[in-house]
């Protein structure tokens, strides 16, 4: 087991270089140039001596390369250098809206959880019934309908119904647990109820394959009760593929949540990702991949040794 | 006689009447200025974007000038309750030689910047100058504006003189432009990029916080040199790029005011909730919406083509039919309609585009397509700003018009980087839409995307007459002969089809009835400062 953790550790060095070139190159491919952008406007003169400068200025003016490798031993001593367009440490930019992204992607796969599993497993036992039927229109529901529709529609129904909206700033729990929990439970609802959807319909389809198996009829003819059943031998064995699924979701939550955060002014990586790629931010931009890279790789980590957990069976070398 | 007598009866019923409603709307006390300002209390705002930086200098966007325009002073300034009159900020008086080449300024004394450090003409002098000519690695995006300098003096700590190689018709006006702060000589000599991440001004407010994407705060300048202003203890902007959740922070009184503009669905809406809980001024804005054909390229150097693209919108039911979306509304020539620089409606009728029926205007565009060789239309990208309210709107607008005269136009929507520059940095288009605008209505701003080699002028056409008569009008100082070859340039413009003027915009400014003493003009970047704005209990 050692062995294999390590070998995975080891792995995350060439997809996280991988990620990092990949992003490093389409940056630089893509049409429009930051010292332009910093030096132009619609109403700008632009002087080619002046846009020289700053391209000197930003390092720009040297070769792919070069910036490339200056960047990467920036990157192994956690410096991602400063933001082209603001000039702050990417870090400390960084760290502004890593709390808010970060409470909003456990909370809601929190949230996703304590709904999906239990009426996954809830429709599945209870496999055409009206029960099911219920709980899969619900799901269906929060597949069909846009994140941010639903985001609108939560505002804009408190505002109406009851004069009150969302605080329009983050504000950190340990700070004001009651401010946060006022602007954080609208999008945590959204963002929850839509992972929630996906994941009861997987807990769903997966019960119901397990439900099927022989082992299972075999409980039921020893007379188990339906909770040893149901819980101890059919959830155990259908989690693998919802493991997955949530793990997969909650390292996209973090930064992938522009427009829930535009909805609920919430200052997350996701308008981060997209404000740094409009102004040819390279150095936040690679650092917002580089990061979401390493999410990906590190909670696929975990997921996979949760995997033998739920199944003994399942060992590592 | 009696024939002689009735329009000078008419005539002087229609003095008397005037003065009666003149009378009556002055003796008529106004709520707001008859009530004691109540001191105290922070000013929220919504705002919908985030300020690039905050050098007001280098910028162009009211997302950096509406959060850091309290916490500093100008030269001159655009009279926040009679636009567009100049008057003193940090110059208390200021004089014109009669050769209109020496313009020499007063400054208050013991005016102090935030950090106490005092503000002199040598701070003056310093900005300026970084205006005018911006040292290596610093951009200053309104230097030309500024042509005419030849040199700034500062013969003493109260005194500041600008020579000019020409008289300037606009130079006045151009000093009172809310852009060009005075920032702190001793840290722009240090480093002149300075100030787009820091900020330290001698205005009503001081810097507070600025966290990027979220909010930026101000708070009370004690030491502000007009005596008890600011009335408000602070301001703070919220940042939110989406309007229905602007809209809404008003419905729920999280923000107090969005100084910029709220679609008209957006502010029925409020109104009905609100009712005189909520205050909205409906003022014009000194920005249109157009569309540049790329005149570099077939077959947009052909007049005739040019001309039918033009004859192909139905501006006149644009405007009815964009306004409840967008607020675009006036239809007008290149400069704003109704103002002292804008053709009469009659005189603005006679143009290609302009005319009155849209099926005289479809069947003459067809004409001229036919003799261009395109009897049949033909296909084009029409490229655009990836930015919904106004650009987005109008682009569809006028697809579905070309639509009836055969021209079948593709909309391709750019994210801001791109669509920079696929029109500004190089004529990658075929055709663009295209905004232009300024803080006051002045000829030499608004016709300068008219001018050959401007970098305003994306459709990249030359007309030497142009040139020649925008020239003369920025150094004509008497306003009738001004006047004269400022409409004469339009006309140009217009007969050729150069350009494609869409629509003026409109401004709904809202806020809520508390805000008060606040009086929007017709731009939203100016009356930014906030000194005599409070806010009252309700």
């Amino acid at each position: 087991m050692r062995t294999y953790i390590m070998k995975r550790l080891l792995l995350i060095i060439p997809t996280l270089l991988g990620a990092a070139t990949l992003v490093f190159l389409i940056m630089r491919v893509i049409p429009g140039d930051v010292a332009l952008l910093i030096l132009g406007g619609d109403q700008g003169q632009i002087d080619q001596k002046q846009l020289d400068a700053m391209r000197r200025q930003l390092g720009l003016d040297q070769p792919l390369w070069m910036q490339f490798v200056t960047w990467l031993w920036g990157v192994v001593r956690f410096d991602f250098g400063k933001s082209l367009w603001t000039g702050q440490p990417v870090v400390e930019e960084l760290l502004i809206r890593l709390p808010l992204s970060l409470e909003l992607a456990l909370l809601a796969t929190m949230v996703s959880v304590i709904i999906s599993i239990p009426l996954g497993m809830l429709a599945a036992t209870r496999q055409d019934t009206w029960v099911d039927y219920a709980i899969r229109v619900v799901s269906i529901g929060g597949l069909a309908i846009p994140g941010f529709w639903v985001g609108i529609l939560c505002i804009l129904f408190l505002v109406i119904f009851f004069g009150w909206g969302p605080p329009l700033e983050f504000t950190p729990p340990w700070i004001n647990p009651w401010l946060n929990f006022q602007m954080m439970v609208w999008p945590v609802v959204t963002v929850g109820y839509r992972y929630a959807a996906v994941t009861t319909r997987m807990t769903r389809s997966t019960m119901l394959e397990v439900l099927r198996e022989d082992y299972i009829r075999t409980a039921w003819a020893k007379g188990l009760h339906e909770r040893a059943v149901v819980i101890r031998h059919a959830l155990k064995n259908s989690m693998l593929p919802v493991v997955t699924l949530i793990g997969t979701e909650f390292a996209f939550l973090i930064g992938g949540l522009v427009v829930t955060e535009t909805v609920f002014t919430l200052n997350g990586v996701g308008r981060f990702v997209v404000d740094a790629v409009a102004h040819r931010d390279y150095p936040v931009v690679q650092a917002l991949i580089f990061l979401t890279a390493f999410s990906f790789v590190m909670v696929n980590l975990l997921v996979d040794l949760t995997y033998a957990w739920f199944d003994p069976r399942i060992r590592y070398r | 006689m009696a024939i002689d007598m009735r329009p000078c009866r008419t005539l002087r019923s229609f003095v008397a009447l005037t003065i009666l409603v003149v009378s009556v709307v002055v003796l008529i006390p106004d709520p707001a200025a008859t009530q004691t300002p109540r001191r105290g209390g922070v000013l929220l705002s919504a705002i919908g974007a985030d300020a690039p930086s905050l050098d007001p200098h280098q910028e162009q966007t009211f997302a950096t000038l509406q959060p850091v325009a309290p916490l500093y002073s100008t030269l001159l300034q655009i009279d926040p309750y009679s636009y567009p009159n100049v008057i003193g900020d940090l110059a208390t008086e200021w004089n014109i030689s009669p050769d209109g080449l020496t313009y020499t300024f007063k400054l208050r004394q013991g005016v102090r910047f935030h950090d106490g450090s005092p503000l002199t003409s040598a701070d003056v002098k310093a900005n300026y100058e970084k205006i005018l000519w911006p040292p290596q690695g610093v951009r200053s995006i309104r230097a030309p504006h500024y042509a005419a300098v030849a040199s700034i003096e500062a013969p003493n700590p109260d005194t500041v003189v600008f020579k000019l190689k020409y008289p300037s018709a606009s130079l006045l006006t151009n000093f009172a432009s809310p852009w060009n702060v005075i920032f702190p000589k001793k840290h722009l000599d240090k480093d002149p990029n300075y100030f787009k991440n820091n900020a330290i001004g001698s205005g009503p407010f001081k810097f507070k916080a600025f966290t990027r994407g979220s909010t930026f705060e101000g708070e009370r300048n004690p030491d502000y040199f007009i005596k008890d202003r600011p009335y408000l203890d602070g301001y703070k902007f919220f940042i939110s790029t989406e309007t229905s959740v602007r809209a809404a922070a008003i419905r729920s009184g999280r923000a107090h005011a969005e100084f910029r503009h709220l679609p008209d669905t957006e502010v029925e809406s409020i109104k009905k909730q609100l009712g005189d809980k909520v205050v909205v001024q409906h003022t014009p804005f000194v920005i249109n919406f157009g569309i540049f054909p790329n005149q570099t390229v077939k077959p947009f150097n052909d007049i005739r083509v040019r001309k039918a693209l033009t004859l192909g919108i139905d501006r006149y039911t644009g405007g009815r039919v964009l306004f409840s979306l967008t607020g675009l509304k006036e239809v007008g020539g290149l400069t704003r309609p109704g103002t002292e620089w804008a053709m009469s409606p009659a005189e603005l009728e006679k143009f290609p585009g302009f005319w009155r029926d849209p099926e005289r205007s479809r069947a003459e565009a067809k004409k001229l397509l036919a003799e261009a060789g395109y009897p049949n239309g033909f296909k084009v990208v029409l490229k655009n700003r990836n930015v919904k309210v106004p650009y987005q709107d109008l682009a569809v607008y006028v697809i579905q018009e070309w639509r009836k005269i055969g021209i079948e136009a593709e909309h391709r929507p750019l994210e801001t980087a791109t669509w920079y520059a696929d029109g500004r940095d190089k004529p990658n288009f075929e055709l663009m839409v295209y905004p232009y605008g300024h803080f006051v209505d002045d000829p030499d701003a608004l016709l300068d995307p008219f001018i050959t080699g401007g970098s305003r002028n994306w459709g990249r056409f030359s007309d030497p007459r142009i040139d020649d008569l925008y020239q003369r009008q920025a150094r004509t100082l008497d306003p009738t002969e001004r006047k004269k070859l400022v409409i004469e340039v339009q006309k140009i413009v217009l007969d050729n089809a150069y350009h494609l003027p869409g629509l003026w915009w409109t401004r709904n400014m809202v806020h809520l009835a508390k805000v008060k003493n606040y009086v929007a003009p017709p731009s939203h970047f100016t009356n930014q400062k906030l000194q005599d704005v409070w806010l009252s209990e309700d």
